[in-house]
C-alpha cells in the first residue's frame, strides 16, 4: 500500500481552505505549515495567469528524511505514509536539510521537526487527511497509489500527471493533474520582496528579486534557514582540530598538546552539536536508536571513537609513560582525515541542498583542516608548518571560487544558490595575509582562521537559500 | 482504501478519535458532533463541531455532510472559526464605558444592569409614542426574520443594515427586471457561466458557488469573468475580461447587441416571459403588438452598443464580446449570470450593469431555467415563526428618505449625515456586528456623530470582537460567534431550498449529557450570550407587566408568565413551518427540534428551477386583458400557452426589459436598460480609478481579525498598481506610494503588478484595523495604536504610533507573530457617493497615486471633514426625491416593511 494524493490543479482555486484545516487538525504553530497554497504569477495584462499549487510532504517512496534521520524518528510506514515519531526527534534538522520539498519545518515550542503525515491519526480512524475532506472543489483526493482499479491512479500510470522535481528521484506520492510547471518548480519563478495580499517574513532575504523575470512566486510561506553558527563552528573546530592532531606528530611539539587539543576541540564541537539540536536532552538517542544510514550516527560514533582515543593518549601522556600516547598519535592522525571529511558525507546526504552535494564538498573538509589545522599547528609554537598552512588556504580559497560558478542550474538559480557576501578573494587574501605575518607573531594565525569561518558560513548559508517550495 | 470525510451521522454521539497532539502515542478522545452553521459570511455552511465528551473543550470544526449547500465542505474560514472561539483577545464581559465616550476606559457590568438600562431607555421612547428613536443596525444578520419580530414587536421603524455599502446596486437592478433582488444562478447545471464577481473566492455564496462552479467547469462549462483586476475566480476562468472601470454595462449591452444582431435571441422564451408587449409600446407607441416589431425595436434600441464601440469605450478586445454572444447562446438556457458587488457596487448607474446582464439571461432564454440564473424568492425558504407581531405603522425618514424611493434599501451610510443635517436623533441604537467607523466610507464624520451624546444617545454594540465602533459605545455586550448562538437561515445557494439551523454547539452537547443550561451563557467562553434570548429577555425587561403590548410576543405559549425559551420558538417553526420536516423527524424517530439539534439543516425542496412556471391555483383570481392574472387586485401570475402559471414578482409578473416603476419615479430616460456614465468617466489623466471592493479569500469583512490563521495569511493590503503606471510614478514594490481621494489621502505600499489593468489602483478593505487606546480594541496581531491630530482646522491625520506584533497571552502562538504592518485602513478617507437611484455608496474611487513625500508614513491617513460634507451635498444633489403620495413604491420590497399606509408621505 502507498497512500497518497492526487491534486486536480484544474480545480483548485487557491482558497487556502486545506491550509487552515491542516493548522486547526493538527495544532500547527503560527509561522509553519505543513501544507501551503504557492501562487504563481506569469505573462503581462491581459494574458496574465495566476496558477495554484498545493505543496505538502510527497509522502516519498525513497525519503531522504528517513535516510538521515539520525534516531529513525521519520520512518516509513506499512501505508507509504512517511510519519515522525516526536518522542524520539532530537531535532537536528537534518531532514528539513534532505527534503528537496521544504515539506518539514521546525516545531520550536516543542523543539522537534514536524511534517504533514497524511494524517496518519485520522486515516487509523477511517478519515481522510484534514485537507481532503475540507476542500470545496474536491481537488485533493487521497489514494493508495497501488491500487490499479482507482480511476486516478489510473491517470497517474498512464502519465497524465505530474510530480515534483521528478529529477530528484525520491519517488514523490503527491501526484498533480494539470499543474503549471512554472508553480511546480522552485526555481521557475523569482521571488517579489511581498506577497500580494501579505507580507514576506523575514528569512531566505537573499532570495528576493532572483528568479527569471516573467513568471513570479506571489505567495508562498518563507522557509527558515535550519543551520547557522553552531554547524559553521562546529564544522571550523572539528577541522581546526583534527588537522592539528594530523600534523602535530611531525612536529616537536610535547606529545600531551595533541590529544589535549583534539578531545577538548571534539568535546566542544560534539557539544555545540548537541547544544544545537531542538531537544538535547534527547542527544543521547544518537546511540541508542541510532540510523546506521545517516551520517549524522556514524559521524557521532566516528567522534566519539576518536574522542575517546584522544582522551586514552591524553592520559597517557600527562600520566603514563607517554608511549601510549605516542603510538595513539599516529593513529589519531590517520584518523583525523576521517574526522574532518566525514561531514562532507552528511552535507551529501542533504538532498534538498544542491551547493553541498558537490563532489568537492569532501576535498573542501579535508582542505578546511589543513587550513585551520595548520594555522593552528602555527599558533601553537611549530611555524614550520606554515607553508603547509598556506597551501591549505590557497586550496581553500580555489574551492570558495570553485563554488561559486555553476554546474548546469539555470544562472539566475546560481544567485542564491551560492555563497555571497564577502567575496572569497578579499577574506581570504585577508586570511592568507594575516596568516603570512604569523611567521612574526604566531598567535596571529589563530585569527586568519577567522577569515575560514567568514567564508565557510557564506557556504553553510547558502545551500540552504534556494526555496525547494 | 476507504476513507470517509466525516464519521456516519449514526455514530455522531460518540466517535473515537486519536489526539493529533499526542502523535503517534495512541491517545483516545471520545468526542460528540454537534452540527451548527458558519457566521463567518452570508453562506450558512453547515459545520460539525467535535466537542469532547470528557472536557466539553470544542477540537474541531469541519463541514456537515448534511448541509444542502455545503455539502460537507468549507473554506479556509470553516476551520478558523476555531481559531476565532479561542481567540483569547475576544470580549468575554459585558462593559460600560467609564468617563467620556470613546476614552478608551471600560468597567465590567453584570447583563442585568445592561439590560436594565436599555430597556429604561428604549421604554421611554415607547411610551412617548416615538417610533424613529430606536434603531438596530446590522451588519451581518446570519439569519432570517428574526429580527424583524422583535422590532414589530416593539412598534418601531429602526432597522437599519449594511445593504447599501455591499450590494444595493444589483438588488435594484434585479428586482426591477425580475422582482427578486437577488439572482440563483444555477451552475451546477450552466453550460456558460458569466460571472461579474469572484464567486471561487469571496461573497455570497463562496463555497457553495465555487463547488458548483468547478463542478461545471470539470464537466467543460466555459466561464468568464469581467473584473478589472485578476481575481483567483478569473484566474480559473477561459475568458478574463477587464474593461476600463465603469464601463461594464455597455460590454454587456454590445453582448446584447451581437445576440440581436445575429438573432441568436431566444425569442420563444422573451415572448412567453417577459413583458415585451409593454416595452414595446413605451419603445414604439402605437405600433400593433407584433413580435417582429419588438425585434425591430430592440435592435435600434441597441444599435449603438457595438462591439466596435465597446472596444473603444471600454478598452476590450470586440472578438471576445462576439464570443460571449455565441457561447450565451449555445448554452440554450444553461446559462449563468451574477453580479452582487464588482461593478454595480462600484460605480455611479451600477445598477445599470445588474440589469444589462439580466437582459442577457432573458435574451438567452436562461432565467429560472436549468443551468440558468433563477430568483433567490424561489430558492431561499423563510418558515414563519408561532408569534409574529403586525407590521410598524410607522415611516423613519433617516433610514428611507424621500431623496431615495428606489433604495435598496436603508441608507445606512448616510445616517451621520442626515443626522448632521438635524433629520433626527437616536436615543438608542444598537450595533450589531457591524463596524461602520470603519468599514463604512467617510469614518470621521461617523466618529463625529456617534461621539456626541446629543444626537446618539445610548449605544450599544452587540458584537463577539472589538471594533472599532466598538470603542465609541456606552456598553460592549459580548455576543456569540457562530457555534455560541442560535439563528435560522436560508441562502439560495443552488437550485433548492434549504434552512440550516445554527446552534450553541456546547450547549447542544451538555444538554445531551443531560446537564442543564439555563441560557446560553452557561455553555458559552465567559459571559458571551447570544441574541435570540437576549432580544427576549429585553423585551421583557421594556414591558414587564405586558401593559405596552410588546412581552406577548416573547411568552412562552405553554408556561404564561414566563418568557419564550429558543426550545419553544424554534420547536414550534420546526413542527409547523416547514414541509416535510415533521415526517422525516418521525421517520428517524425524532421530534422536529431533535432532527434539527442532530442533523443541523434539512431540504425543503430540489430542484427549483422553473418554479414561474408552476401552475397556480385559478379559484378566485381574474385574467386581464394583457393575460396577468389578478387576485384581490393584486397580480398574481400570467397565462401561458392557455395555463395560468405563477411568473415572476414583478408587477407585470413577467421579467420586466422596460420598467414602469422607473417612469413613475422619475428616471424615464432609464427605463430600459442601459449604459450611465461612471463617476470615473470623465477622469483627468492623472487620475486613476481606485477600486476598493476587492475581497480576499481568507477575510470577512472587517470579522476575522480575530483569527490568528487567516491573519497569517493575509495580513496586508499594499495598492496594487500597474507596472506602466507603477513606471510612470517611479514606485517599485514594497515603495510607498500617497492615494490622494477627493477628502484626503491614505499611505501604502505598492504592489507593482500585471494581473490589474493599466490605470486602475486596488487595494483589499480587510486589512488595517486600529484602535485609539491600550485597553481593548482588536486583536493586537491585526491592530496598530493610531493618534488623531487636528493639522488644520477639520483636518485630521491618523498617524500609526505602534505596530502589529507579538503579544503575550496564554495562547503561545500569540507570540509567534512575524507579521509587523497590518495594512492600511482605505474606506476612512472615501467620502460617501449615494448613487441617485438605487442609493448604493458608489465604492469606485477617483484618485491621484504619488510617489510618497518626505513626510509620509506607512498607514497615514488624512481626512478633510470639511469637504465630507460638501462631497455628500453634490452627490444628493443627484437624487430625485419622492414627490408623490408615497415614500416608495409599494411593488418594491423594503426591509421590515411597514403597512402600506405607513408608505405615504402626507398621514
Amino acid at each position: 500500500m502507498q497512500l497518497g494524493f492526487v491534486i486536480d490543479q484544474s480545480r483548485c482555486i487557491g482558497c487556502h481552505a486545506c491550509t487552515v484545516a491542516c493548522k486547526q487538525e493538527n495544532q500547527v504553530p503560527l509561522g509553519v505549515f505543513r501544507t501551503w497554497v504557492k501562487y504563481v504569477e506569469e505573462g503581462s495584462f491581459p494574458t496574465v495567469d495566476r496558477h495554484f499549487a498545493v505543496l505538502r510532504c510527497n509522502q516519498c517512496t525513497r525519503a531522504p528524511c528517513v535516510t538521515i534521520c539520525p534516531t529513525r524518528a521519520l520512518h516509513k510506514r506499512p501505508d507509504g505514509i512517511v510519519d515522525l515519531d516526536r518522542d524520539a526527534c532530537v531535532g537536528c534538522r537534518a531532514c528539513m536539510e534532505a527534503c528537496p520539498y521544504d515539506s518539514l519545518h521546525f516545531d520550536g515550542g516543542r523543539g522537534v521537526a514536524s511534517k504533514c503525515h497524511f494524517c496518519a491519526h485520522r486515516v487509523e480512524q477511517h478519515l481522510a487527511p484534514a485537507c481532503a475532506a475540507v476542500c470545496p472543489t474536491q481537488a485533493i483526493q487521497t489514494v493508495d497509489l497501488h491500487d490499479a482499479s482507482h480511476p486516478h491512479v489510473a491517470r497517474v500510470r498512464a502519465g497524465e500527471t505530474t510530480v515534483r522535481r521528478p529529477e530528484k528521484g525520491t519517488g514523490p506520492n503527491v501526484h498533480y493533474i494539470a499543474a503549471a510547471p512554472v508553480a511546480l518548480r522552485p526555481e521557475a519563478a523569482h521571488r517579489p520582496s511581498a506577497w500580494l495580499w501579505s507580507q514576506r517574513a523575514p528569512g531566505r532575504d537573499e532570495v528576493i528579486g532572483v528568479g527569471a523575470a516573467d513568471a513570479r512566486v506571489v505567495m508562498e510561506p518563507v522557509h527558515a534557514v535550519p543551520w547557522g553558527w553552531h554547524v559553521t563552528t562546529f564544522l571550523l573546530i572539528k577541522g581546526a582540530e583534527s588537522g592539528f592532531a594530523a600534523f602535530a606528530p611531525f612536529t616537536p611539539l610535547p606529545t600531551w598538546l595533541a590529544p589535549l587539543v583534539a578531545s577538548v576541540g571534539t568535546a566542544i564541537a560534539a557539544g555545540l552539536m548537541v547544544a544545537d539540536l531542538g531537544r538535547p536532552e534527547r542527544f543521547t538517542m544518537l546511540l541508542t536508536r541510532g540510523n546506521p544510514h545517516s551520517w549524522l550516527v556514524r559521524g557521532a560514533w566516528l567522534l566519539m571513537g576518536y574522542g575517546l582515543l584522544q582522551g586514552v593518549a591524553l592520559l597517557d601522556a600527562v600520566l603514563g609513560s607517554g608511549s601510549v600516547a605516542h603510538a595513539l598519535g599516529w593513529v589519531g592522525a590517520a584518523l583525523a582525515p576521517a574526522v574532518a571529511g566525514y561531514s562532507g558525507m552528511l552535507f551529501s546526504q542533504c538532498e534538498g541542498r544542491d551547493l553541498w552535494r558537490s563532489r568537492l564538498v569532501v576535498p573542501k573538509m579535508l582542505v578546511q583542516a589543513i587550513a585551520a589545522g595548520g594555522a593552528l599547528t602555527v599558533a601553537l609554537g611549530a611555524p614550520a608548518l606554515l607553508p603547509v598552512a598556506l597551501a591549505g588556504f590557497v586550496a581553500y580559497f580555489l574551492l570558495a571560487l570553485r563554488f561559486r560558478v555553476g554546474d548546469g542550474q539555470p544562472a539566475h538559480y546560481l544567485r542564491t544558490a551560492r555563497p555571497r557576501g564577502l567575496h572569497p578573494v578579499a577574506v581570504l587574501g585577508a586570511g592568507t595575509a594575516i596568516l603570512a605575518l604569523s611567521s612574526v607573531l604566531p598567535p596571529l594565525a589563530l585569527l586568519a582562521v577567522a577569515a575560514l569561518f567568514v567564508e565557510d558560513s557564506a557556504w553553510v548559508r547558502a545551500g540552504q537559500l534556494p526555496s525547494n517550495s | 482504501m476507504d476513507l470517509c470525510n466525516v464519521p456516519p451521522p449514526e455514530t455522531w454521539d460518540d466517535v473515537t478519535e486519536l489526539d493529533a497532539a499526542a502523535w503517534p502515542r495512541r491517545v483516545e478522545h471520545h468526542s460528540m458532533l454537534v452540527p451548527t452553521a458558519c457566521f463567518n459570511c452570508e453562506s450558512g455552511c453547515g459545520l460539525l463541531a467535535w466537542i469532547d465528551r470528557d472536557t466539553l473543550e470544542i477540537r474541531r470544526f469541519e463541514g456537515n455532510p448534511l448541509h444542502p449547500g455545503s455539502r460537507g465542505r468549507t473554506c479556509a474560514k470553516g476551520p478558523a472559526t476555531l481559531s476565532q472561539v479561542q481567540d483569547r483577545q475576544r470580549i468575554l464581559y459585558p462593559m460600560k464605558r467609564i468617563g467620556p465616550r470613546g476614552a478608551g476606559k471600560w468597567a465590567r457590568i453584570t447583563w442585568d444592569e445592561a439590560l436594565d438600562t436599555l430597556a429604561a431607555s428604549i421604554r421611554r421612547e415607547l411610551v412617548a409614542g416615538r417610533k424613529t428613536t430606536v434603531m438596530y443596525h446590522v451588519g451581518r444578520p446570519g439569519h432570517d426574520g428574526a429580527m424583524e419580530r422583535v422590532l414589530q414587536a416593539w412598534g418601531v421603524d429602526g432597522h437599519n443594515s449594511h445593504t447599501n455599502v455591499c450590494s444595493a446596486a444589483a438588488r435594484l437592478g434585479y428586482a426591477l427586471t425580475q422582482g427578486a433582488d437577488r439572482p440563483s444562478p444555477d451552475y451546477e447545471n450552466a453550460k456558460f457561466i458569466l460571472l461579474l464577481s469572484a464567486h471561487l473566492e469571496t461573497g455570497h455564496y463562496f463555497n457553495p458557488h465555487a463547488q458548483r462552479i468547478i463542478d461545471a467547469k470539470s464537466r467543460g462549462a466555459q466561464i468568464a469573468v469581467v473584473d478589472v483586476r485578476l481575481s483567483n475566480t478569473a484566474s480559473m476562468a477561459d475568458w478574463w475580461i477587464a474593461p476600463h472601470p465603469g464601463t461594464e454595462a455597455a460590454m454587456l449591452l454590445a453582448i446584447a447587441h451581437v445576440l440581436l444582431n445575429e438573432d441568436l435571441v431566444d425569442w420563444a422564451f422573451v415572448d412567453r416571459w417577459t413583458n415585451w408587449r409593454e416595452t414595446l409600446a413605451a419603445l414604439r407607441p402605437g405600433t400593433p403588438m407584433d413580435l417582429e416589431a419588438f425585434k425591430v425595436a430592440m435592435r435600434e434600441q441597441y444599435a449603438w452598443a457595438t462591439p466596435a464601440f465597446a472596444a473603444e469605450e471600454c478598452g476590450v478586445d470586440p472578438a471576445t464580446l462576439v464570443e460571449i454572444a455565441h457561447e450565451i447562446a449555445a448554452a440554450k438556457g444553461a446559462f449563468s449570470a451574477h453580479v452582487w458587488r464588482n461593478a454595480a457596487s462600484g460605480n455611479l448607474g451600477g445598477w445599470q450593469v445588474a440589469r444589462a446582464l439580466a437582459l442577457l439571461s432573458i435574451l438567452g432564454g436562461a432565467v429560472g431555467t436549468k443551468g440558468g440564473t433563477n430568483l433567490a424568492a424561489f430558492d431561499k425558504f423563510v418558515p414563519a415563526p408561532a408569534l409574529k407581531p403586525p407590521p410598524q405603522d410607522a415611516w423613519n425618514p433617516l433610514t428611507f428618505p424621500d431623496e431615495y424611493p428606489l433604495s435598496h434599501h436603508e441608507l445606512s451610510f448616510l445616517l451621520p449625515h442626515f443626522i448632521t443635517e438635524g433629520r433626527g436623533k437616536l436615543a438608542v441604537y444598537f450595533t450589531r456586528v457591524y463596524n461602520p467607523v470603519w468599514t463604512n466610507p467617510d469614518g470621521m464624520t461617523w466618529e463625529r456623530v456617534l461621539r456626541d451624546e446629543e444626537a446618539v444617545g445610548l449605544h450599544a454594540a452587540l458584537t463577539p470582537t472589538w471594533n472599532e465602533t466598538a470603542e465609541l459605545a456606552d456598553l460592549v455586550l459580548p455576543m456569540g460567534l457562530g457555534p455560541e448562538r442560535h439563528d435560522l437561515q436560508s441562502q439560495e445557494t443552488h437550485s433548492a431550498r434549504w434552512i440550516v439551523f445554527r446552534q450553541p454547539v456546547r450547549r447542544v452537547a451538555m444538554e445531551r449529557l443531560g446537564r442543564h443550561v439555563a441560557d446560553s451563557r452557561g455553555a458559552n467562553p465567559g459571559e458571551v450570550w447570544e441574541e435570540e434570548e437576549f432580544w427576549t429577555a429585553l423585551s421583557w425587561r421594556i414591558d414587564p407587566d405586558g401593559s405596552l403590548g410588546i412581552r406577548t410576543w416573547f411568552e412562552s405559549p405553554s408556561k404564561p408568565g414566563t418568557p419564550l425559551t429558543v426550545d419553544e420558538h424554534y420547536g414550534w417553526i420546526f413542527e409547523n413551518s416547514v414541509p416535510g420536516l415533521p415526517e422525516a423527524a418521525a421517520r428517524a424517530g425524532l421530534t422536529p427540534l431533535q432532527y434539527m439539534r442532530r442533523f443541523g439543516a434539512f431540504e425543503v425542496k430540489s430542484p427549483t428551477h422553473g418554479t414561474h412556471a408552476q401552475p397556480l391555483p385559478t379559484e378566485g383570481t381574474v385574467t386581464d386583458e394583457a393575460d396577468t392574472v389578478r387576485k384581490e387586485g393584486r397580480p398574481v401570475g400570467l397565462v401561458v400557452d392557455g395555463q395560468a402559471v405563477s411568473g415572476f414578482p414583478t408587477p407585470s409578473r413577467r421579467l420586466e426589459i422596460w420598467s414602469s416603476i422607473l417612469v413613475q419615479w422619475g428616471w424615464p430616460e432609464h427605463a430600459m436598460p442601459g449604459y450611465i456614465e461612471s463617476h470615473l468617466r470623465r477622469r483627468a489623466p492623472d487620475e486613476l480609478a481606485l477600486v476598493p471592493t476587492f475581497r480576499l479569500p481568507v477575510h470577512i469583512h472587517t470579522r476575522s481579525a480575530n483569527s490568528k490563521w487567516l491573519m497569517e495569511l493575509a495580513n496586508n493590503n499594499p495598492v496594487w498598481i500597474h507596472t506602466s503606471d507603477a513606471d510612470r510614478i517611479g514606485v517599485a514594490t514594497g515603495e510607498l506610494v500617497r492615494v490622494v481621494t477627493r477628502i484626503g489621502h491614505f499611505v501604502d505600499r505598492a504592489w507593482v503588478t500585471e494581473a490589474i489593468r493599466p490605470g486602475v489602483v486596488a487595494a483589499s478593505h480587510h486589512l488595517g484595523r486600529w484602535r485609539r487606546h491600550d485597553e481593548g480594541g482588536v486583536e493586537r496581531w491585526a491592530s496598530v495604536k493610531v493618534a488623531r491630530e487636528e493639522l488644520e482646522p477639520g483636518v485630521y491625520r491618523m498617524r500609526k504610533v505602534d505596530h502589529v506584533g507579538p503579544v503575550h497571552t496564554d495562547d503561545p502562538d500569540s507570540e509567534r507573530v512575524t507579521w509587523t504592518e497590518g495594512g492600511v485602513h482605505e474606506n476612512l478617507v472615501f467620502p460617501v457617493q449615494p448613487d441617485p437611484v438605487s442609493g448604493m455608496h458608489c465604492w469606485h474611487q477617483v484618485v491621484r497615486v504619488l510617489k510618497a513625500g518626505p513626510d509620509d508614513r506607512y498607514g497615514d491617513l488624512v481626512v478633510d471633514t470639511r469637504l465630507s460634507m460638501q462631497v455628500y451635498r453634490e452627490w444628493l444633489a443627484l437624487a430625485r426625491p419622492a414627490t408623490g403620495d408615497l415614500h416608495r413604491p409599494l411593488e418594491l420590497a423594503r426591509a421590515v416593511r411597514p403597512i402600506n399606509e405607513a408608505f405615504r408621505r402626507q398621514r
